[in-house]
């Protein structure tokens, strides 16, 4: 069966190779359009869209994708790929590729069965199974950080993990996520990134605004208790779990701390070994693609990562809310 | 180690490289290899980063090496003799599991043998009931020290980087359960670690219905959720135990989602119930699966710390397979040896009281005590002659 995408549609899924093809077909080449009538205004929507991935209080608006004709909007998906990839922060496309999934997501809640189907179907999910093969469940679900999608807590049966009808849209979204994900970020010639460099600066400000306005400067009394009962046990020689040195790494990592700040971290150990570590730090904070969320004090508990909660803990469910809200505690004397 | 002691592992090892035929692993020219020496002399404790492109050059360099252990890696890589990491570009790995009776136990040898074969069979069923591997590829592999190897080439895993790997380690071992999950009323019937994880729970509650009622209400104000003052609510949970555990073996769990002491129980860390539920899993060892750039003991070679052989089989075989003979390559000759300390051991279907001094043993025995350091070859030449 031919399923119909109206050009409508191509704009709230850019990433479907009809999508491509609609802009192939009206643009012969880059250079063209970036300096033909339309060019521009690709352009601007496509740094909207960066603005927007790292934006913490946007909302999903179905119309911001129909504001310009369809192929504008899907060039200005492709242009904001190539700007991320130029931008050379390793944040930017694991943001934007979150928002990317998010607001298909929200498309997809109102899409015809069909259409769905073969959305999913592009990024190779088959939404009429009720089970996944071991393997590929366990590549669908690394990235994501719930213990309920953990393979350990899943019903398993014959190599086969079980599916609720109702996480499908999840792990869709997730699926999307890694698929777009997947070529960041993009070889790009660099003349072409100079021709973008005003662009580029204007968002990396903006990106580092965000970053400072949500944690400022790394003031380590303001750590929740079971982050700073990990780093003593690192100065104290401990050998962490690995979840220990995950929660540590992506903990530091989120609040603002570089690769080489977190190593410095783990170099308190007495047996520390800079190597590994710094391979460990990196995946982690990923430099090797994925940058990953730290994990929720559920999750913490879960492992047996919760130390000495304290009466902050009890209004918190995530140790980053602890370090915000106790860095606005202990913030405001000192501007007294 | 003694010159005469290191001469007569050497012959004995020459001997059985010259003598057996020793299948390489698959993709030989992808891997990394690594040897480590009877001859301590050499400041480099293991050669590795080596690569070999024919199974011969490969056994010719055991002959003329004899080296004490022999390691490939788990990795293909494009380039496998490249001298750093980066350099050898990793394609993949196969999934590896040990099995090292260290880590579950304590014991006397055969004892510590016995029970991590229990493990491996227990391992092999989650593999293949549960997680689908099919035990066509499953290669077991007895390291000739104190343990098991589970090597799977599947390509559908070769891919996979640590993260990956981590989700199948935990779920063998047991770790990162969720308790609410676990709880949580389903529809289906429970299978995997939910049927485990019931099962603990409905032992454990009967458990401690058995005990004396003082002891049981000790035990449960004892847990940090409960508290001296909760001793009450114990006495109460303990006289509806009987109920629980018929939900629990009905799989009803709405209820106990809800009661007070079952969160305590199944909440508080390092308690007798999370040990009960950790008996249930298989206890291999994480950081060797999750770790993607790791040698591992080759197959076919002799063990330099038993002298035993590193036995490939399949899961069908390992049910029948005696380690203190089946792994045992050596013969019955007799040697003399100058025993460090008195030792009782079995070998080849014989028990050995062997004195501290000198003793006289059959020639496998004796490389066997050589190997693991707690003899020396004693008097005689060393080659017997
Ligand atoms: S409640 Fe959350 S923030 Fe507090 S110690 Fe536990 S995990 Fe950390």
């Amino acid at each position: 069966m031919v399923i119909a995408f109206d050009y409508k549609d191509l704009a709230k899924y850019p990433f479907l190779k009809e999508s491509e093809q609609l802009v192939r077909k009206h643009f012969d080449s880059l250079d063209r359009f970036l300096s033909g009538p339309r060019g521009d205004e690709a352009l601007q929507r496509a740094k909207e869209r960066i603005l927007d991935a790292i934006d913490p209080k946007w909302e999903f608006r179905e119309e911001d994708a129909h504001r310009l004709p369809p192929e504008i909007e899907i060039a200005s998906y492709a242009l904001a790929r190539i700007l991320v990839s130029c931008a050379g922060d390793r944040l930017l496309p694991e943001r934007l590729t979150r928002y990317e999934a998010i607001a298909v997501s929200h498309f997809l809640e109102s899409e015809e069965a069909e259409k769905k189907r073969y959305v999913a179907q592009f990024v190779g999910l088959d939404l009429a199974k009720s089970s996944l093969p071991v393997p590929e469940y366990i590549e669908l679900i690394t990235q994501l950080r719930d213990a309920r999608w953990r393979l350990i807590n899943r019903d398993i049966q014959s190599g086969l993990v079980r599916l609720e009808a109702a996480e499908y849209d999840e792990l869709l979204r997730e699926r999307i996520r890694v698929v777009l994900l997947r070529n960041l970020p993009l070889r790009v010639p660099s003349t072409l990134c100079e021709r973008f460099a005003p662009i580029i600066d204007e968002i990396g400000a903006a990106y580092q605004q965000q970053m400072l306005e949500q944690f400022g400067a790394v003031e380590e009394e303001a750590f929740p208790p079971c982050i700073g009962g990990l780093i003593g046990a690192v100065t104290a020689g401990t050998n962490l779990t690995h979840m220990g040195r995950f929660a540590i790494t992506a903990f530091l990592h989120t609040i603002g701390m570089n690769t080489f700040q977190i190593g410095e971290v783990f170099a308190r150990a007495p047996d520390f070994d800079p190597e590994k570590t710094m391979y460990q730090v990196e995946h982690i904070s990923g430099s090797s693609g994925t940058a990953y969320t730290p994990p929720s004090c559920a999750t913490m508990r879960t492992f047996g990562l919760c130390l000495n909660r304290d009466a902050i803990c009890e209004q918190v469910n995530h140790p980053l809310s602890y370090y915000r809200r106790k860095k606005k505690k202990i913030g405001k004397p000192k501007q007294a | 180690m003694k010159p005469a002691t290191l001469e007569f592992l050497k012959q004995r090892f020459t001997d059985y490289y010259k003598t057996s035929y020793i299948s390489v692993p698959s993709s030989l020219e992808q891997r990394e290899w690594g040897f480590i020496f009877f001859d301590t002399s050499s400041d480099v404790r293991m050669r590795r980063h080596m690569a070999f492109s024919d199974p011969r050059e490969l056994a010719d360099y055991l002959k003329n090496m004899v080296p004490a252990h022999v390691y490939y890696s788990t990795a293909y890589y494009s380039t496998p003799s490249a001298p750093t990491m980066n350099d050898k570009v990793w394609t993949g790995a196969d999934l590896i599991f040990d099995l090292d009776a260290d880590h579950i136990m304590r014991g006397p040898y055969t004892e510590m043998l016995a029970r991590v074969k229990e493990e491996t069979e227990k391992l092999i069923a989650m593999l293949t009931d549960e997680l689908g591997f099919s035990p066509r590829d499953l290669a077991v592999v007895f390291s000739g020290g104190r343990g098991y190897h589970i090597h799977i080439q599947s390509l559908a895993v070769r891919g996979w980087g640590s993260q990956e790997r981590r989700e199948i380690i935990d779920y063998v071992c047991g770790t990162g359960i969720d308790p609410a999950v676990m709880l949580t009323q389903s529809d289906a019937a429970p299978a995997g670690w939910r049927q485990r994880y019931l099962d603990a729970l409905r032992e454990h509650l009967l458990w401690l219905k058995s005990l004396p009622e003082e002891e049981g209400i000790h035990t449960l104000t004892g847990i940090k959720g409960v508290g001296k003052r909760g001793a009450a609510d114990a006495a109460a949970f303990l006289a509806e135990i009987d109920d629980l555990a018929r939900d629990l073996e009905e799989y009803r769990t709405r209820t106990l989602l809800g009661s007070r002491m079952v969160k305590a129980i199944v909440t508080e860390e390092g308690s007798a119930f999370e040990q009960r539920l950790r008996e249930k899993g298989a206890h291999a060892d994480e950081p060797v699966t999750t770790d993607i750039k790791r040698l591992i003991r080759m197959p076919g070679s002799l063990h330099g710390g038993s002298g035993m052989r590193v036995v490939p089989l399949s899961a069908g075989e390992l049910a029948g397979f005696e380690p203190l003979e089946d792994a045992v390559v050596f013969g019955d000759r007799s040697v003399k040896v100058d025993m460090k300390m008195a030792i009782t051991t079995a070998m080849n279907g014989n028990t050995y009281q062997l004195q501290k001094g000198t003793n006289t043993v059959p020639e496998a025995l004796a490389v066997f005590v050589c190997c693991r350091g707690m003899a020396e070859i004693a008097g005689e030449k060393a080659d017997g002659s």
